[in-house]
């Protein structure tokens, strides 16, 4: 299936509609049963896809309702790790979690899911996972002798589940690393443990690197400029970044990383509820191209749709569309 | 029949609980209560620490449902320190005789509004006028209004208070500093400035510390003085003359400071109130017998007192309600000597007083709970409160709160200083406003609310006791985004 010039996805998340948050919460309640859960998630899921294509999508994800947060749907699955289920008064807050012996290695069940949203759309998919180096600041470790030490077999870990989605058909993973900008000294190792997380995986493989999204609110402030050079060591092929909340001021790195990736551009602020008009799209879009060529370009919001109401989200969806379709055809694509 | 002791103040309390006991014991017996009504009512026992307030010694609410009239449900408030044994029995009836109809009797009362929730109160504008008037009412009271506070003086210029917030403040540059994360332009924002006596102590102390430490931070400071009112923020610029390069002044309404800082959303590293919740508006909410109700005001004279104030003023009984709308929307300026403009605003001010009942809450309109809150999350709250309570919703507190946080850098902080319960359980142990502290209105905060609201929109909210001075009330509300 090809893809035109600029494609539109998303980060990951789709809106999170406040009855499954509702429902969610009901879950941990014990008022509803895991069965019950489990169908109105896929009820949810099915309609985030169908927004997303409705909305133009190019690419088309699974909306992640499936998922409390970006941790815990890791946390839950991972074997060996401990936690606290008492811990957590809302379903999106964190749940307390510990590792106290070696992980062993096992599969995470992810496939499912994949094989859910492969099932459910005619369009290129990407699948999404919580990278090792975010994933190791959530969980406390008490048996490993370094963060790193921890990061790479979490990595060694998830790469099994990578090959698993591979063979299940997924062309597009993308590693989310949203802890990475609040702790840039610890980039070396991150960048080793990414590594160890892609090996042997053949397929296109993305890494989104954002200030933070928790709640619906940046979690760190600083400049990309951190990255480099030690970003162009990791063996990907995409790397997504946020410009739209944070301004133009990072842009010129493009021209740096397009050499070593396609650079998905954030283009919606997802953290206002202002909805951007198509022309704020474009003329966004546009900047970037002065600092790379289209073709090494994927067009995406900022970070995950998670906190945005559904109207909200669909809405700053179609004008992402609607906003690259004017500079697609401004460059006769 | 339930009694309620809502106080621990049982040595200085006027009448005794047993007097109570005793009068409602003989108007049953005398048939003015009914005994179906006779078991279902609940007698508080208050004492409210206000001198000045908006109650009766005795008030009676009722509920008034869809179907009309709930006649069996009478919540009876005794305020045990200024009601004494011997009119207990008389004020009682008087009392009864006055709930009993929800439409206002000419001859008893000079009534400015309809029932409607607290915030809606006309109270609130003269709250407004207080601030915009403040030079005018100060001169006639011949004291500053913080000389008004309890202790003479505010809190927020307290200088081992400042001294410790300026450390936590230098110590979070420190920290950014060191994650290379610290911002060319550090924002700090102040609401509620007073005589800007806060923001020039804090400024002094920050730059000895700075030079102190040589961090060079001083000179990044952007430091914004906001408040409401225009004459405030004018008194406040000889207290940060020294400073002057680096503060800006803005007329902010603070329900809603986003609105006006829209441009600073996720910049600003240390907000900071004093006493700005606990006059903000705000209304009650009741739960009787498991189910919840707002409690709606109406503002009013007694009829003996709107006399008196007509009689002092040149004016008719029916010409003071027409008055005192002038006067809020025009100001004491209305009257041709401003002096007797102002003496007529605090005359009738001191006399206002509200009456209230109850309406049950599912029966009101869903957007009555403020944004942020929401009917499951208030049950889930409630759960482990006790069953019978009265509580302040905060709405204002609330509304503040969710359109001051966005401004917040991710590492930022919010401390608010103010009264703040952080426990329904306070609410049956003192009265929590409304009062009245000079022309203005005070409430204490429901921080048990919004820590939820806060919870829910991801940030951890703490209370500390201001220990810095000894038997301050005061607590210090601190929030952080969660991680």
């Amino acid at each position: 299936m090809s893809l035109p010039i600029l494609p539109t996805t998303v980060v990951g998340s789709y809106s999170m509609p406040g009855w499954l948050e509702r429902l969610k919460t009901e879950y941990f309640a014990r008022r509803i049963s895991r069965v019950d859960l489990d169908e109105i998630h896929d009820t949810a899921v099915k309609a985030a896809i169908k927004d997303q294509e409705v909305a133009g999508l190019d690419v088309i994800t699974d909306g992640e309702l499936r998922r409390d947060n970006l941790i815990d749907y890791f946390v839950e699955r991972m074997p060996g790790v401990q936690i606290d289920r008492g811990s957590k008064k809302f379903y999106y807050d964190f749940y307390n979690s510990v590792v106290e012996r070696k992980l062993p290695h096992a599969p995470l069940g992810l496939t499912e899911d994949f094989r859910f949203l492969a099932a459910n759309t005619n369009q290129e998919t990407k699948f999404c996972i919580t990278g090792p180096h975010s994933l190791s600041k959530r969980i406390r470790n008490n048996f490993y002798p370094s963060e790193e030490a921890f990061a790479t077999d979490i990595a060694s870990v998830l790469n099994l589940e990578l090959k698993e989605l591979v063979k299940a058909g997924a062309r597009h993973i993308q590693i989310d690393e949203p802890y990475l900008s609040g702790f840039p000294d610890d980039l070396v190792w991150a960048v080793n443990a990414l590594n160890t997380l892609v090996e042997g995986v053949q397929t296109k493989i993305g890494v989104h690197i954002c200030y933070g999204n928790r709640y619906g609110k940046p979690s760190w402030e600083g400049s990309y400029r951190y990255l480099l050079p030690k970003i162009f060591e990791v063996k990907v092929q995409q790397l997504t970044l946020e410009f739209a909340r944070r301004g133009d001021e990072d842009l010129e790195l493009l021209r740096e990383l397009v050499p070593h990736f396609e650079v998905g551009v954030g283009v919606i602020d997802v953290k206002t509820q202002a909805v951007e008009t198509a022309d704020v799209v474009a003329e966004r879009v546009r900047k970037s191209l002065k600092f790379a060529p289209a073709e090494r370009l994927f067009v995406l919001p900022d970070c995950g749709c998670f906190h945005l109401p559904r109207q909200v989200a669909f809405a700053k969806l179609c004008a992402m569309v609607e906003g690259t379709r004017l500079v697609r055809k401004e460059l006769g694509k | 029949m339930i009694l309620q002791f809502n106080h621990l103040q049982r040595k200085s309390a006027a009448a005794t609980s047993q007097d109570v006991i005793d009068a409602l014991y003989g108007l049953l017996e005398e048939g003015h209560i009914e005994q179906a009504q006779f078991a279902r009512l609940r007698i508080h026992l208050d004492w409210i620490q206000y001198k000045q307030n908006f109650r009766e010694p005795v008030t009676i609410m009722r509920a008034v449902t869809e179907a009309g009239d709930d006649p069996s449900l009478m919540d009876v408030h005794v305020d045990m320190r200024q009601i004494s044994p011997g009119v207990l029995r008389g004020t009682l009836l008087e009392a009864m005789r006055l709930a009993d109809s929800d439409a206002p009797r000419e001859e008893d009362r000079v009534v400015f509004e309809d029932f409607a929730s607290f915030r809606s109160s006309i109270a609130w504008k003269f709250n407004g006028l207080y601030w915009h008037h403040l030079t005018d009412w100060e001169k006639a009271t011949g004291r500053s209004y913080e000389q008004a506070l309890p202790g003479g003086k505010s809190d927020a210029n307290h200088e081992g208070a400042v001294a410790d917030s300026v450390a936590d403040f230098w110590t979070l540059l420190k920290d950014l500093e060191s994650h290379h994360q610290l911002p060319a332009e550090v924002f700090v924002l102040e609401i509620g400035v007073g005589m800007g006596t806060r923001s020039g102590l804090w400024l002094d102390c920050f730059r000895a510390l700075d030079e102190q430490r040589g961090t060079q931070y001083y000179p990044r400071l952007k430091f914004l003085l906001a408040d409401y009112s225009p004459a405030t923020l004018e008194r406040s610029k000889p207290a940060v003359q020294r400073h002057m390069d680096l503060c800006s002044f803005l007329v902010l309404d603070a329900l809603n400071p986003i609105q006006t800082l829209a441009f600073l959303r996720h910049k600003i590293l240390h907000i900071h109130m004093t006493n700005v919740y606990d006059n903000l508006p705000d209304e009650e909410l009741a739960r009787c017998d498991g189910r919840l109700y707002l409690v709606q005001v109406r503002a009013y004279l007694r009829m003996a007192e709107a006399s008196r104030i007509a009689q002092a003023f040149g004016l008719e009984v029916g010409g003071v309600s027409r008055m005192v709308r002038r006067l809020l929307d025009v100001g004491p300026d209305y009257f041709q000597e401003r002096s007797q403009g102002v003496a007529f605003w605090q005359d009738v001010w001191k006399c206002l007083r509200l009456e209230e009942r109850l309406v049950p809450l599912d029966e009101l309109p869903q957007d009555t709970l403020p944004t942020g809150l929401d009917a499951r999350q208030l049950a889930e709250v409630l759960r482990t409160a006790p069953s019978d309570l009265r509580f302040h919703l905060s709405s204002g507190a609330l509304e503040s709160f969710r359109n001051t946080v966005p401004l917040l850098h991710p590492r930022g902080y919010l401390q608010v200083q103010d009264i703040f319960i952080s426990n329904l359980n306070e609410c049956r142990l003192g009265f929590q406003g409304p009062g009245k502290l000079d022309g203005s209105i005070v409430n204490w905060v429901n921080g048990v609310l919004l820590r939820e609201v806060a919870e829910r929109a991801g940030y951890d909210v703490h209370f500390a006791p201001f220990h810095y001075r000894k038997g301050s009330r005061t607590s210090i509300l601190y929030t952080t985004q969660r991680e």
